[in-house]
């Protein structure tokens, strides 16, 4: 069994006080509970301070390109469907960069995790908006403030398709372990948004922000009512964040439903196809 | 007659590409060496579509001018051709839609009523000027009944032979009107060799199988589509996995998501899907990710002519992808080939652990060409999975994925072996895979991802392909991909003559090496550089790698592709 230890790489480099520290504990803790080591995860980092994690978390990994993450996942899934997924992305390159691939890997329900570092701003390039930045935000790229309403990423996955809709903080360790652990073992699509506080370069998005216009999900919630899960992920809309399991449930994933996949034989195992005269047939 | 020409059209949406292949395949079953060629506006219906193709006892290579039968399946085709006819041409045509002098060989006949005495849908009208058609050539009805029940087979007897009333009506209308102008240019060989009839697009596919490429993925984009759909139909019989992704950035990244963990991948698009993926080509090249790249051009830029063909994107290729980092580039010149570099390029893209393109255009992605059975089976049995230093096993106890190698090549192991552990990092890295912005490490990475290329020079580029006599002749062109064919045919008419012409072409046209290159253009003879495009780019790329300057030059960029004649008609001026 792994030890915690295991999974750390080059001690991070964030800045004391990012949120980040507390979702790479929580990464690294999820995996050694759920059993995992680090030959027995993939896990895709995309751009920015949460995709430089790469360094610091042990597994096999792809560190993708801004935005990309989500396709890279989806090929490695199909390619070897035994091996759980995780992606360690942020909001401006899940949301926005790699906005298109969100929505369509929620419409296949891609047995693939996805674990979004949600702060608001670009950090690693000093302090741009995010998409998820609030309306009227000022930036280095938006002196007088954005223009846009934010991207509601749990709406959205739920709209699209995702079967495991759920939201954490990252103040909140335990939460996130627990949020984190269940994502994974979702078969499915699962969409796991963590409110971080950027202490560098988000001013609104504080702590203190997070702790007054956040609540955790009542111990009754139904998370198979997809209109409950609706109302609750719209009350962000008006600054109301919901942490917990908005929605989960089973739905065929993308690789059962790919004909040659039925046997359970991952791609990479299979035989070589060899009967090559029954293919010339059509072109007689 | 050695080689005739045979041009059907009518308008879009009625079957003329279906019909055309149908003559095709006939031709070859009867014996013949066929190749083929579309035309067809970017339109589901209402366009003018036409398909020709040229049939011959030899092996046939591209176009010709002059069409000898022409089958008019309305007025338009008439219209659009009729600059391509001669007094020996045959027309068949129906007089209901127009009337003919007798400036050509006329061949009536009353496609409408005849649909009309049968209760036929309009498509049929194809079968009829098919079965016309095989009568006026001795060629035999049977092939055709064949095919017919082959495609309907599913729809039950009763469509089976309806349809084949269609062919019948036609093949007889013509034995009995046109009994004195019946020749013998399709009459059936003794013992016909085995040949499949393929595009440029279906030996891509096949290439792909043979060398057991287990990934595809594409977003739709002519005239590279037809990938898709044949990969995508075969998936359960081979067991590729092909994923239509929702962008041709989640293309290219899906496939190098597979192929990270380790199934052989590519991706097929047209240049304006290619610079969608760009940046992960570059990913590719710094990962070092195996994939291979079908690009199958048309005339740009933007949207340009999609359904027509261009060879334009030969420099955007060899120069995609930002930064520094090795890649080839191969481009067949027919379907053979184009069997045989797919087959390459996967061997390739695992060796050397990078980006490998394998070009077309839509002439010959969408062209067909008959292929002996034989021959792709000899291929086959001469073909060898050559994975590279891709690795299960680690010796030792430390694994290094960018280990500095004097080759430039480094082991991959493939993810998931129990023990290791190592990312594949779009950010510069050290040979254990972590982030790094030293600059000692950072230049022996980029010296060692450059390696990569003096090892292919010596170990896998091909010379290119000389077609003549290259020492007799003083007049030599020089071509590289779907263009070989327009020469061969040109080679064929103007050797009859006297004089001595031979063609270069090249078939891995990046790198190049100046050594292995320079040996083939020795001073005093006359080059000439026929490309499909308006500014010379393998010219230019042939100075930039080998300093080979070729000043005289033949291009062609209407989006069509070259006759022969066009070529001989330019050196005898």
């Amino acid at each position: 069994m792994a030890k915690i230890e295991d999974f750390s790489g080059y001690a991070p480099t964030w800045c004391p006080g990012c949120g980040d520290w507390g979702i790479g504990a929580a990464v690294k803790t999820g995996f050694q509970q759920l059993g995992f080591d680090p030959s027995s995860v993939f896990v895709v980092f995309g751009i920015g301070c949460s995709g430089n994690m790469n360094d610091f978390l042990n597994a096999y990994a792809i560190h993708a390109l801004h935005g990309r993450a989500m396709p890279n996942a989806i090929g490695m899934k199909l390619a070897n469907h035994k091996m759980p997924i995780v992606l360690i992305v942020g909001d401006g390159d899940f949301y926005g960069e790699g906005g298109n691939h969100f929505l369509h890997a929620c419409r296949g329900n891609h047995d693939i995790t996805v674990i979004v570092h949600d702060n608001g701003v670009y950090g690693l390039t000093t302090g741009q908006v995010a998409p998820t930045a609030p309306q009227g935000m000022k930036s280095k790229s938006t002196p007088a403030g954005i223009i846009e309403t934010p991207v509601y990423p749990l709406s959205l996955a739920l709209t699209q398709g995702a079967t495991f809709v759920a939201q954490s903080f990252a103040g909140d360790l335990n939460h996130m372990i627990d949020t984190i652990k269940k994502g994974i073992t979702h078969k499915g699509f699962s969409l796991i948004n963590i409110l971080q506080p950027c202490v560098t370069f988000n001013k609104v998005n504080t702590y203190q922000y997070y702790l007054k216009n956040s609540y955790k999900l009542d111990a009754n919630h139904d998370v198979t009512n997809y209109q409950k899960a609706l109302e609750k992920a719209t009350g962000m809309n008006n600054e109301r964040f919901p942490l917990g399991i908005l929605y989960q449930i089973e739905k065929p994933v993308f690789h059962e439903q790919v004909g040659i996949l039925h046997d359970g034989e991952t791609l990479i195992a299979r035989e070589r196809f060899s009967d090559y005269d029954s293919l010339f047939d059509e072109f007689i | 007659m050695s080689s005739f020409l045979w041009k059907i059209g009518g308008e879009a949406g009625f079957g003329i590409m279906t019909t055309g292949l149908t003559f095709s395949k006939i031709a070859s079953r009867l014996g013949y060496r066929v190749f083929d060629y579309i035309e067809y506006p970017s339109l589901i219906r209402g366009g003018h579509n036409a398909f020709e193709a040229i049939v011959s006892d030899e092996e046939v290579h591209g176009l010709k001018k002059e069409i000898d039968f022409l089958v008019c399946l309305n007025k338009e085709t008439f219209e659009n051709h009729k600059a391509r006819l001669t007094p020996e041409s045959y027309v068949i045509y129906d007089p209901d839609d127009f009337e003919l002098d007798d400036k050509y060989k006329c061949v009536s006949v009353p496609f409408r009523k005849i649909l009309k005495e049968e209760n036929g849908e309009t498509v049929m009208k194809n079968t009829i000027a098919l079965g016309a058609s095989l009568a006026l050539m001795s060629g035999e009805i049977s092939p055709l009944y064949d095919i017919i029940e082959r495609q309907f087979a599913r729809k039950g007897e009763s469509v089976v032979s309806f349809n084949k009333t269609f062919a019948k009506r036609g093949y007889d209308y013509v034995r009995e009107k046109y009994s004195k102008h019946i020749v013998p240019y399709l009459s059936r060989k003794s013992s016909p060799e085995k040949q499949i009839v393929l595009t440029g697009n279906d030996a891509f596919s096949l290439g792909s199988i043979m060398a057991d490429c287990r990934f595809y993925a594409s977003y739709p984009m002519t005239p590279s589509s037809s990938v898709l759909g044949t990969l995508a139909a075969w998936q359960d019989k081979t067991g590729i996995i092909v994923r239509h992704a929702e962008d041709e950035i989640s293309v290219i990244n899906t496939a190098l998501g597979a192929s990270f963990v380790g199934a052989r991948s590519s991706v097929g698009t047209s240049g304006g899907g290619f610079a969608l993926m760009v940046e992960s080509v570059s990913l590719a090249g710094v990962t070092e990710i195996p994939i291979v790249i079908f690009l199958s051009q048309r005339p740009g830029p933007a949207t340009g002519m999609p359904t027509w063909t261009e060879q334009g994107d030969l420099l955007f290729a060899v120069h995609a992808g930002h930064g520094e980092f090795p890649k080839i580039v191969l481009a067949p010149g027919d379907a053979y080939e184009m069997i045989e570099l797919t087959m390459k390029a996967y061997n390739l893209a695992d060796i050397y652990q990078t980006p490998v393109i394998v070009m077309s255009d839509m002439h010959l992605s969408e062209s067909h060409k008959t292929v002996p059975a034989n021959i792709v089976k000899r291929l086959i049995g001469d073909y060898k999975i050559d994975r590279g230093k891709t690795i299960s096993k680690v010796k030792g106890e430390t694994y290094l994925r960018y280990k500095l190698t004097d080759d430039g090549i480094s082991e991959r192991l493939i993810p998931g072996v129990k023990g290791y552990f190592y990312q594949a990092n779009s950010y510069e890295h050290l040979e254990d895979s972590h982030t790094t912005e030293e600059s000692v490490p950072r230049r022996k990475q980029v010296d060692k991802r450059n390696a990569k290329l003096p090892t292919y020079v010596t170990n896998h580029f091909q010379k290119p392909n000389v077609y003549g006599d290259l020492d007799r002749s003083e007049i030599v062109f020089v071509a590289w991909g779907s263009m070989k064919g327009p020469v061969l045919e040109a080679l064929r008419s103007l050797n009859a003559k006297q004089k001595s012409y031979a063609l270069i072409h090249f078939t891995h046209v990046y790198p190049l090496s100046e050594e292995k290159v320079r040996p083939f253009f020795p001073a005093g003879k006359r080059y000439i550089l026929v490309e499909n495009n308006s500014q010379a780019q393998f010219g230019r790329l042939l100075r930039q790698e080998t300093g080979i300057h070729i000043a005289e030059k033949l291009l062609k960029y209407d989006g069509r592709p070259f006759f022969q004649e066009e070529i001989v008609d330019y050196v005898k001026k």
